[in-house]
Formats: structure tokens, sequence, C-alpha cells
């Protein structure tokens, strides 16, 4: 399976302040391509907003909510503490069983990547993985595990598990055979084999791995949290649909994306920015 | 501690991955490096002389016979015919690494970077350097290991002839300050006469020995020292 790295990779690449610029392109300077950079994406937030509230006064349908009422409905649940409160406990939930998919997955990405009995050994396990609707996974675990904590980590363990694995391996299997050779002559322990020739080559994949990882644990945390649990932003979302509260979902959905955002943005490709810093001065 | 390093009767073949045909590399060849001897070996394109050097450092291995390097694994130095450096550290850490591993001072990184003139580009990545600038990385990493057994794969042919000679002169220090076991590629004839006390001519497939000339020279010697010529003009007449 081969998967391209998001336009962040690029981004890093080739933006920045001491890079130059590809022909054709304005030099971009520091603050103000830093300021301009997230217009684009506003600008769609934008025109989304407003197609939607045109089509809500139109319809005049209580189905189809106005932005006055789903930002009242996003004021309440925000003074009421509950978003913080559900987001919490939701994060929690993702935070652990993608922190438990990240072990397996590095070590099971390792052993694929450098072993063909190995992955030829874990490869289905890893494809049922990925081919199961994450719908399945998380009934299964509703029904095995109830309403312990296990059920929701289990469940986002399982949904992130085979992408990562995925990537690893193949991070593990670009790993430069030259450079092992280096690494043994000059008798390099494990830690600084790992440290120095294995994980930077491997971040690239790891980060796309974690990507979809984490896109895949979203969804199945919030089924989880509709079908087998008492709390979370599932729970809410599910809470207000049997209320036909369309608005209140709205909102909680609204509210569940912009954390995801914040990840995304404040967190991951700042980690990856730091971690590929070498190929950007390398085109200096 | 010097190592005596010896191939006996190895035979050694590739499979070409692109035609699927079968090449024998060596056939019962035998060498024998003295404890403290520098070797030069010198030969085509495509001979086995690369082949013979990862024999030395357990990077292949013989099909039949025997490769020894003294019974225990010494320390080695090698010079890749590329550089083999890790491209997402800095200059520093490329040789500091390999010195920690090797049990050697961290402190003795700056004084080889010194002396391959690469002091100002310590803290830089690899990547923003040129190709003899990476080779020469590559040689203060060699040589930081304090190593037992140095082999050197045309660790001087991408470097421009002013730094070629600094760092050949750097190398006959090595050997006047401790002598040790060493094997050195090179294309260039006259400086394997400069440098080895035994230059070895590998021609032929399988590889054979062609050409062999002792140099007995007390070093330092010097590069311009007439005698040499008249080697240099020997070995290139096996090669040709
Ligand atoms: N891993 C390998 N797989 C297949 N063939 C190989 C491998 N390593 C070397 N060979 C073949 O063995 C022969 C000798 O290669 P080697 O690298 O030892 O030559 P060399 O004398 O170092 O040449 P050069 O002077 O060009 O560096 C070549 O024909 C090469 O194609
Ligand atoms: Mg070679």
């Amino acid at each position: 399976m081969t998967v391209t790295h998001p336009a962040g990779v690029e981004e890093v690449v080739l933006g920045g302040g001491r890079s130059p610029a590809p022909p054709g392109r304005p030099p971009a300077t520091g603050v103000v391509a830093r300021l301009t950079r997230p217009l684009p994406a506003l600008l769609l937030v934008g025109l989304l907003a407003a197609g939607w509230q045109l089509m809500a006064h139109t319809s005049g349908s209580a189905l189809i909510p106005g932005l006055g009422a789903v930002a009242r409905n996003l004021a309440d649940i925000t003074t009421s503490g509950a978003l913080a409160e559900n987001v919490r406990v939701t994060l929690t939930r993702v935070v652990l069983g993608f922190a438990a998919a990240f072990v397996v997955s590095v070590a099971a990405g390792i052993a694929m990547g450098r072993s063909e009995w190995l992955r030829r050994f874990l490869e289905p396990a890893v494809l049922i993985g990925l081919a199961t609707p994450g719908l399945v996974k998380a009934l299964l675990c509703v029904i095995w595990f109830g309403v312990s904590l296990l059920n929701p980590v289990l469940t986002v363990a399982l949904a992130a598990a085979p992408a990562l694995t995925i990537n690893v391996a193949q991070g593990v299997r670009s790993v430069d055979p030259a450079l092992s050779e280096m690494a043994h002559v000059y008798r390099f322990d494990a830690l600084t084999r790992l440290r120095y020739v294995w994980l930077p080559a491997i971040v690239p994949d790891l980060f796309t791995g974690a990507r979809l990882g984490i896109a895949m644990a979203w969804k199945v945390i919030v089924l989880v949290e509709i079908f087998g649990l008492a709390d979370g932003v599932g729970y809410q979302l599910n809470l207000e649909f049997s209320q036909h509260n369309v608005a209140g979902v709205l909102a909680w959905t609204v509210a569940f994306a912009l954390v995801m955002a914040a990840i995304e943005y404040g967190l991951l490709q700042t980690l990856e920015r730091r971690a590929v810093r070498w190929r950007r001065v390398a085109l200096r | 501690m010097s190592v005596r390093i010896s191939l006996d009767g190895v035979d050694k073949a590739f499979t070409s991955r692109r035609t699927g045909e079968r090449q024998q590399i060596f056939r019962d060849f035998s060498l024998t490096l003295a404890p403290d001897e520098l070797v030069a070996v010198v030969g085509g394109s495509g001979t086995g002389k690369t082949t013979l050097m990862h024999l030395i450092a357990g990077l292949e291995r013989p099909d039949a016979g025997t490769v020894s390097t003294g019974g225990g694994r010494p320390r080695l130095g090698m010079v890749f015919q590329q550089p083999r450096l890790l491209d997402w550290t800095s200059v520093e850490t490329n040789v500091r690494l390999a010195a920690t591993a090797a049990g050697v001072d961290p402190a003795e990184v700056a004084p080889i970077l010194d002396a391959v003139g690469l002091t100002d580009y310590a803290r830089s990545y690899p990547s923003v350097l040129s190709g003899g600038q990476r080779q020469r990385v590559a040689v203060a990493r060699a040589f930081v290991v304090r190593p037992e057994v140095l082999l050197l794969d045309e660790p001087f042919s991408a470097l421009d002839e002013l730094t070629a000679r600094r760092l050949r002169l750097l190398l006959q220090q090595l050997w006047l300050r401790t002598p040790r076991t060493g094997l050195l590629v090179t294309h260039n004839a006259l400086e394997a006469a400069f440098l080895a006390d035994r230059v070895v001519v590998l021609g032929g497939r399988p590889a054979e020995v062609v050409g062999e000339y002792r140099i007995d020279r007390p070093r330092p010697r010097s590069p311009e020292d007439p005698d040499l010529f008249d080697v240099h003009r020997r070995i290139v007449a096996a090669l040709t």
C-alpha cells in the first residue's frame, strides 16, 4: 500500500522563511506568510457557512436550523461545562487507545519491515483490520467489553493500529541498508541505531500512519459512545439526536471538528516540522 | 593490538539481479595482510576491490574458504566508497557517534574535524556539504575510532588535489604515530606507492593478484620521492 504524504510535508519542505521560493512563486516573507497561509481554509469555511445560512433561510425547515441556533447551542454547552467535560472524556479514550495502538504498531511494523516471514504472518491480520468497518469493531467491543474503560480504548486501538502498522513497516523497509552496514561496522548499540538510523527514516511514514490512525480513531470513538457508553461527545450527539435537536447535533459536531483541527494543526504538524527540520536545511 | 588479516581459498559469487547471470568474483583467492601493514589494492573497475573490503569487514560472507581477522572482531575504521552519513544529524554528531560507540573520548572529535578542515561545518547537516566535504566527514569518522584495522575504499578520489594531498599526509602521520593493519583501495597508482607498504594489483574475472610490489621506503615519505615514480610506472604497466 502506498500512501502519499499529505500536503503538510510539502509545506515543510518548500515553505518556511529561509528556504528559496520555488520558481514562479513570489518569495514569501516569514510573518506575512504565516498570517496569510490559513486564508484559503478560512475562506472555504466562510463560504460553507454562508451557503448553509442561505439554505436554512430559504427552506424554513426545523431540520435545517440557522447558524444562530447552532451558535446558541454551542454557547449553552460551553457555559454549562458539558462541552469541556465530554471532550475531555472522549479525548482521554482516544489518547489511551492511540497510545496502545502506537506501541503495538511500532513493534509490529518494525518486525514486519525486517522479517519477510513475519510480514507474511502478520499481513493478513493487518489487512483484515483495515477492511473491517469501524462500526463492526465498535459493535463487537461494546458486546464483549461493555461499559468499562477497556471498551473504547480497545476500539480506538483496533481502529488506529492497522494503518499505523502498515506505514511503520513501509518506513522500516525504506531504511537504507548502506546505513545499517555503517552502523554495524562502527558497532552502534541498539539504542543508537533506533534513534539515529531507524526513527529518522521512518518518521515520514510514521506521521502518515498517525494521521490515518487518528482519523479512524475519531470515527469509531463516536460510534462506541453512541452504542455503549453514558458520556463523551458521541453520547451527547446521540442524546441531541433522540431529542430531535438538529442544532444541538450540529453544535457538538462543530465543537468536535474544531478540537480535531487543533490537534492536526497544533500538534501533529508542529511535531512533524521539528522531525523533518533537516530536510528544509538541505534545500538551502 | 596488531591484527593479521588473512583470506584463505575464498570463493565469492554474485548473481546479477537483472540478468540472473552468476558472476564468480573470487575463486580460491588468498591474501594476507601482515600486522601493521598497509596494503594498497589497485585494479580495474568491477574487479572486486570493494567486495574484498566487505569480506574483511564481515559485510559479505565468503561462499567457501575463510576470512580471518586475528580471531576476534577488531575495531574497524572504514571509509566506504560512498560517504554513508546520517543526513539528519550534524557533522559533529556523525563523527561523535562512532567515537562513543568505540569508547573514544568525544573530546577527540574536534581535533579530527580540524585535521580534515571541517571545523566550520561541525554543526551543519551533511546534506549542505559538497561531495568532497562529505567524504572528509567519513574519513574523520574512520580515524576517530582509533581503529585497529583501517579499510579505505577510494577515500580521496572525490577530493580536490590539495585536500587529497593533505589527507594523504594525515594518513601517513597516523601510521607514523600508531601503525595498524590497513587496506587502501585506490585508482591512483602514485597514491598507492606513496602510502602503502605493499601494492597489490587485482585483475581478471575471477579476480587474481596480477602484480605485487613491496615498497620498502621508510616513513615519512615525500610525495615527490623519485623512487616512488619508478614503482608507479611499474604498477601502471601491470594494470595495462
Ligand atoms: N551485492 C551485489 N550483488 C550483485 N552483484 C554485486 C554485488 N556487489 C558487487 N557485485 C558485482 O561484483 C563485481 C565486483 O564489484 P566491486 O564493487 O567489488 O568492484 P570494484 O572493484 O570495487 O569496482 P569499482 O572500482 O568500480 O568500485 C561487479 O561486477 C559488481 O556488479
Ligand atoms: Mg569499489
